[in-house]
């Protein structure tokens, strides 16, 4: 097993850096350390009149440290709306969501903006990597937005490519890697700044099963530690063996969580 | 991160190029359209230009440039040399006349007289000859004037001068020795100038001021302008002032009447409104092109920005990014289209003896106007930059 330790500057400058945002709001409140999300009630709806689609009708969630989550449902059930809350990149309309002893509501704008940059990594379904920029370039980007100098930031960049398995491409540009390769630039991307939550949207749904899986096993062999949660939205059976717990969503609420080895009757 | 930005910008060749092309091209358009407009005012005024010497013009008072005259009394010389703060006041005729050629063809002339005693303002003669040989009688230099092939006489004795026209006679160049013949009065040419070409382009008959008005259809009054130069210690503005206080004529210095025919040009040819015209469609083609060409680059660009704020970048950061994307085109594109814009400018102005004239400000103009345009598709790429939804960055919107 490939154990990714962080950079200690790296990580020592994130601490500073999540220290800005909030000191040290988890004590006052009083969240559960062992949470790395807690939402309650989250809705929201698109649009007004009668294009209003009502995406989440009150979203109850807890996500722990540590955990590979699924997140499952037909589409349109509001997969998508729902990571995008939790990875403050979109706003709820009502209830309260707690990300990595955040409580994203009392964010102002560029508090998120920071707030994503050092504690949240993503990873899309059509991988969206800098099509101009070298792999070690694009896993390099999260660091670079954080303010690592450049230098620091592709050693970085090389060491993450290395433990997902693609030391011999460090300088290839996107578009002359394969679909799983670059999905694999993108989950190196994700990692690189060491955050606490990744948030995966149909991860596998643009490769092929056997890529999808070998790219599934790379994602929890490297990105899963103690201090990080792990969501995954999935269409993708075949993949529920690699989610620790799996939630069900149907027409905007969660309806259902079960444990990964207990998923036979989702499939 | 702003290195990024360059990356994105160069990396995505296709753009690069078309955008570099599209503000090199402008800058080039600009700045070649107002050199070009240097080109024919510094023409326009070439006679002024020419007179060097004089620090200030006495005119009548309805002149307004050096294009359309009036003459004033003989008195004028007279009453401007007794201004205190003149140090020589010299007379200038200017008139037009048709010239008569041997083979009996004939061709508008604009008759220039200078002073008989300094014969200041006569350009130099071609072959290094002296202007010295004005001071023989009827004798007069030629010079084309910005035109071509009009200086031209029969080659062979036989056809000077016969009974009837030899129109088609084979000709060559008028030279020294050559005669013309101007109101049924005789001219003999004592050589070929190289004065500055002028526009609207003419043939100029340089002599001196007696011998013009010997020449030129006869009038009342001779004396178009009378060239003052100024003492030492006295500024040109202030002596044209005081000319003009004393004499009640029109005085300005030759700076201020080079100005005063360019604004006169502007209003009143008809052929500067239409180039004018043509210009500034031009110009707005290619600003129209920039700017489109800039917000495209950054408005297909918009996912990639996105994932970069859904990634955590600031606005200050991704403000920073396109700053020096726009930046950047708009350095490189400029200082292209100048370079462009000299070499051609220089080489039509040498081989076609172009009116090009590349003045202190043109390359400002044509460099400003650019960075003006890239800086407003900047803001207009900015706002949609700002205003996105990183939540787009998630498939299937
Ligand atoms: N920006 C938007 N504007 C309007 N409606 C939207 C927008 N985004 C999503 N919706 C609607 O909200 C509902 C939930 O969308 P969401 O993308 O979260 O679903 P999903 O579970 O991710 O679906 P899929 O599995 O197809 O990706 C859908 O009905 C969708 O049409
Ligand atoms: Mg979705």
């Amino acid at each position: 097993m490939v154990i990714l330790e962080p950079v200690e500057d790296v990580a020592r400058e994130k601490m500073e850096q999540e220290q800005h945002i909030t000191g040290n709001v988890s004590d006052t409140l009083g969240l559960r350390h062992d949470l790395a999300v807690r939402c309650r009630g989250v809705t929201k709806t698109y649009g007004t009149g009668d294009a209003k689609v009502m995406a989440l009708r009150g979203v109850d969630l807890e996500i722990r440290c540590g955990e590979l989550l699924m997140l499952a449902g037909p589409s349109g059930c509001g997969k998508t709306t729902l990571i995008s809350i939790i990875a403050a990149i979109l706003e709820p309309d009502s209830g309260m969501c707690e990300v990595l002893a955040h409580d994203l509501q009392h964010l102002s704008q560029s508090e998120r903006a920071h707030f994503r940059g050092v504690a949240i990594g993503f990873v899309f379904q059509l991988f969206n990597l800098l099509p101009a920029l070298t792999a070690v370039e694009n896993v390099a980007v999260p660091l670079l937005i954080n303010g690592v100098s450049r230098r620091r930031a592709e050693a970085r960049a090389r060491e993450v490519l290395e433990a997902v398995g693609l030391g011999e491409r460090l300088s290839a540009l996107p578009a002359q890697l394969s679909g799983g390769q670059q999905q694999r630039v993108a989950i190196a991307r994700a990692l690189a700044h060491d955050p606490k939550l990744i948030v995966c949207d149909e991860p596998t749904s643009n490769l092929d099963h056997e890529t999808g899986r070998n790219m599934m096993e790379i994602l929890r062999r490297v990105g899963r530690s103690p201090d990080r949660a792990l969501i995954v939205v999935t269409h993708d059976t075949r993949i529920y063996e690699f989610a620790d717990r799996i939630a069900r969503m149907e027409d905007g609420k969660v309806v259902e969580i079960v444990e990964g080895a207990e998923s036979e009757h989702l499939r | 991160m702003l290195r990024v930005a360059l990356k994105m910008l160069i990396g995505d060749r296709v753009k690069y190029v078309g955008l570099l092309f599209g503000i090199t091209f402008t800058t080039f358009l600009v700045t070649f359209a107002a050199s070009y407009f240097c080109g024919f005012m510094t023409r326009g005024f070439a006679l002024v230009a020419e007179n060097g010497a004089a620090d200030v013009w006495v005119m009548d008072p309805a002149v307004a440039s050096v294009e359309q005259t009036s003459n004033m009394a003989a008195s004028a010389l007279g009453r401007v040399r007794s201004v205190e703060g003149v140090a020589s006041a010299v007379p200038l005729a200017l008139g037009t006349a048709e010239a008569r050629f041997p083979n009996g063809r004939f061709q508008p002339f604009q008759v220039i007289g200078v002073d008989d005693a300094t014969l200041s303002g006569v350009p130099p003669l071609e072959n290094g000859a002296s202007s010295a040989a004005l001071r023989a009688p009827d004798a007069a230099i030629v010079d084309p004037g910005g035109t071509e092939d009009k200086l031209e006489t029969p080659l062979l004795e036989a056809d000077q001068w016969p009974p009837e026209p030899h129109l088609d006679a084979p000709t060559r160049p008028l030279a020294a020795g050559d005669e013309l013949l101007i109101n049924d009065r005789r001219v003999r040419i004592a050589g070929r100038s190289k004065a500055l070409p002028r526009f609207p382009p003419r043939p100029l008959l340089y002599t001196t001021f007696s011998n013009a008005t010997r020449i030129l259809l006869p009038e009342r009054r001779r004396l178009t302008f009378v060239l003052a130069t100024a003492t030492p210690g006295v500024m040109p503005g202030e002596l044209a002032a005081r000319i003009h206080a004393r004499t009640g004529l029109r005085a300005r210095a030759s700076d201020d009447f080079k100005a005063d025919t360019v604004r006169w040009f502007l209003t009143n040819s008809e052929d500067v409104g239409d180039i004018a015209a043509m210009l500034s469609v031009a110009m707005s083609v290619g600003f129209g092109v920039t700017g489109i060409m800039l917000y495209m680059f950054t408005h297909e660009n918009l996912k990639q920005y996105a994932v970069l704020k859904a990634m955590g970048a600031t606005s200050k950061l991704l403000l920073g990014m396109i700053a020096v994307q726009t930046g950047l085109c708009a350095l490189v594109g400029a200082g292209l289209g100048l370079g462009l814009c000299a070499t051609l400018g220089r080489f039509v102005a040498e081989t076609a003896d172009f009116p090009f004239r590349m003045m202190w400000f043109t390359p400002l103009l044509g460099g400003g106007t650019v960075v003006l345009v890239s800086v407003a598709a900047a803001a207009i790429s900015a706002r949609s930059v700002l205003k996105l939804e990183p939540a787009i960055v998630f498939a299937g919107r």
